[in-house]
């Protein structure tokens, strides 16, 4: 176990490594690159290279690279180029934003999706099962943004019972009960969002399950079918669907950018349209590896939990473990 | 006299398929007594593994349907028991281990969690009695260092080692009948030999029956005290062990016995195959559902089925050349 936490620590360095230097080069070998968007327009000569000079855009570009790496492992994520903000200032708290978001929808939508999958796969093409597909068509058909405003008309401007947008209302930064009146909106619909996938997942992956010998084993055990679906089914169902919800963390951090900026949410996504066009290139370059560390992160737990539903991972074997 | 432990009766199973039912076990009427073995035998396909998912009443869980006939165990009918009470039955009072050792236990669970499972369902113990119980049977059924293999997983055990987990799974609760449907089938011979000698010693101690599923008429000559010959659906023959040995009485019996390689013949000889295969249960012929492949065959087997009827003491063959209204009870030997 200890040996394969670290094998995974270690893979998950090496990716890292290779993140950030992508990261570094493509910025640098965009036409226009740093330099161009860096400077001031209409500047004298003389003056632009004083201010690349201040900002080390002069150096050779490894060493601007061991720099920028460098202040990365101090967590100095750099300056915005327009008022040489430091960028953790203003990255840090949008990252604890975002996550407070995708947090709740996510949780939300496994706690829906997985019980409501596996009772669908034991009553298949039952009327629960049919309004589960129901609902999947409307969530991979409907545009986020649109499902949201339509929200926010309904509840926010026409019965008035939500908060239209923002994470707090003014006068009440930091109440819990605040934050949760602002989550509802943004939360349903990205839950709409992940619970069409999910469901269906859970429901494949528990069919799949029950159509194993070690499930007839079970009822010739005189094990009760709730117990049969719930105990032996459940513990190996899920571990194709940790895999794939794993797998999914990118898209989720990414899921999250419309709705942000629909609902006016002070997170990541919104933070990222915001830098986009102001083109504050560090902003975005640490987003991007705030992004990257959170699906490599967002992998590592999901093969920790893995090991820790199916015991054959421990031994470093994780083939055919959905035998 | 034996007291009977299992009596089945013309029981019925089908698949749900089109609009009608394909019966892949039909009339199907075997008994067990007490503390002996009896050896279901056929070819693949022949419903063999239905009929024991039937007595077990699982076989609802693999969509199938017991149409019609009863199934008592020790006076007691099933077929109409609910599943919530055949729970309280299977596992207790009867138990099946099944061909393939490997993936018949849940690899999440380690397998002492999985015997005690079994114990805990059925007895009223504590969670801790149930664990040394555990280990007691993985003793039981020969494995060595049963302490530490309890706290192991299926997947660091051998066919072999997993197939006596099964085995210990079954017999935790002291069932009276075992079902084995070819229990051996998926293993090495050497590990078949052992895991066959475990069920007899384990029988001899503790007195339970077994159904002893095989296609093997070897394993069926070394285990069975009564042996039933199944075929596309139908029991064709049914009598003492030794006796159907050696007084074979339906074609279809002594084809099986003619494909066993001899102990003590010559190695030469080519084995014998019954000519065809086994009949789709869509398409069955008319009359006897073997007579297509039979070399006796007359012209009634294409018209009627014939019934399962006495040939000799307790020993009954589905057969019409053992007809006496039609006067003809010439054997042709072939
Ligand atoms: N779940 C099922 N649905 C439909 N038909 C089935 C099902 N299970 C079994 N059958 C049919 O019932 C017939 C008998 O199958 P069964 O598994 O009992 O044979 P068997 O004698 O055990 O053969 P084998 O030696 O291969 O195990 C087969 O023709 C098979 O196609
Ligand atoms: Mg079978």
């Amino acid at each position: 176990m200890t040996e394969y936490l670290i094998r995974r620590l270690v893979q998950s360095a090496v990716v890292m490594f290779l993140i950030t230097v992508l990261t570094f080069g493509l910025i640098h070998s965009a036409p226009g690159g740093p330099t161009k968007v860096f400077l001031s327009p209409g500047l004298s000569q003389q003056a632009a290279k004083v201010q690349a000079e201040h900002l080390g855009l002069d150096r050779p570009i490894p060493e601007q690279y061991l720099k920028w790496v460098g202040g990365l492992l101090r967590g100095d994520l750099g300056y915005t180029f327009k008022n040489h903000l430091p960028v953790g200032d203003i990255l840090w708290p949008t990252v604890g934003h975002t996550m407070v978001l995708m947090g709740a929808a996510w949780l939300l939508s496994l706690l829906i999706a997985i019980p409501w999958g596996v009772y669908n796969s034991t009553k298949e093409y039952g009327w629960s099962d049919q309004t589960a597909s129901f609902i999947s068509y409307i969530g991979f058909a409907m545009p986020t943004f649109w499902f949201g405003i339509l929200l926010q008309e309904l509840f926010a401007l026409k019965l008035d019972w939500l908060p239209l947008s923002d994470m707090w209302s003014l006068d009440k930064e930091g109440q819990i009960g605040d934050l949760l009146l602002h989550l509802v909106l943004p939360v349903s619909v990205l839950t709409l969002g992940f619970l069409a996938g999910y469901v269906k997942y859970a429901r494949t992956s528990m069919l799949e399950v029950l159509q194993q010998d070690y499930i007839r084993t079970a009822r010739a055990k005189g094990i009760h079918e709730v117990r049969v679906v719930y105990r032996h089914g459940l513990r190996n169902a899920l571990i194709p669907i940790i895999t794939i919800i794993g797998l999914d963390l990118p898209i989720l951090v990414g899921g999250a950018t419309l709705t942000e900026n629909v609902f006016n949410w002070p997170g990541m996504g919104r933070l990222f349209v915001e830098m986009a066009l102001a083109r504050e290139y560090s902003v975005l370059m640490a987003i991007t590896l705030v992004t990257a560390f959170m699906v490599i992160l967002g992998n590592l737990i999901a093969d920790l939990l893995y090991a820790l539903v199916d015991p054959r991972v421990q031994l470093g074997r994780k083939g055919g473990s959905t035998a | 006299m034996a007291e009977k432990l299992l009596e089945v009766r013309s029981l019925t199973t089908g698949f749900a398929a089109g609009q009608g039912l394909v019966k892949a076990a039909e009339g199907v009427t075997i008994s067990i007594d007490r503390g002996q073995t009896i050896c279901l035998v056929g070819e693949s396909g022949s419903g063999k593994s239905v009929t024991s998912l039937s007595i077990m009443r699982l076989v609802e869980f693999a969509g199938g349907m017991i149409s019609e006939g009863s199934i008592r165990l020790g006076g007691e009918e099933l077929t109409t028991k609910s599943q919530k009470e055949m729970s309280r039955i299977r596992g207790n009072k009867m138990a099946m281990i099944f061909q393939e050792p490997m993936s018949a236990l849940n690899p999440v669970f380690s397998v002492g969690e999985q015997i005690a499972e079994s114990i805990r369902l059925h007895q009223r113990t504590n969670a801790a009695e149930a664990r040394r119980r555990a280990v007691d049977m993985l003793r039981l059924v020969g494995i060595p260092d049963p302490h530490i293999r309890a706290k192991q997983y299926p997947h660091e055990l051998s066919g072999g080692m997993c197939q006596r987990v099964v085995i210990a799974i079954a017999l935790a609760c002291s069932p009276d009948l075992l079902i084995a449907d070819e229990p051996t089938t998926a293993l090495d011979v050497t590990v078949q030999a052992q895991i066959l000698d475990l069920l007899r010693s384990l029988q001899r101690d503790l007195g339970m029956s077994i159904l002893l599923i095989t296609h093997d008429m070897g394993v069926a000559a070394q285990m069975a005290d009564r042996i039933a010959v199944m075929y596309a659906g139908v029991i064709v023959e049914d009598g003492p062990a030794q006796d159907l040995f050696e007084h074979p009485a339906h074609p279809y019996t002594m084809g099986l016995l003619r494909s066993v390689p001899s102990m003590d013949g010559e190695r030469e000889e080519s084995l014998y195959t019954i000519p065809g295969t086994v009949p789709s249960l869509h398409q069955l012929p008319q009359g006897c559902r073997f007579h297509p492949r039979c070399q006796s065959a007359m012209a009634r087997c294409a018209v009627e089925s014939p019934p399962l009827e006495g040939v000799g003491p307790d020993h009954k063959t589905a057969c019409w050349l053992y007809d006496n209204s039609a006067g003809s009870k010439e054997v042709l030997s072939k």
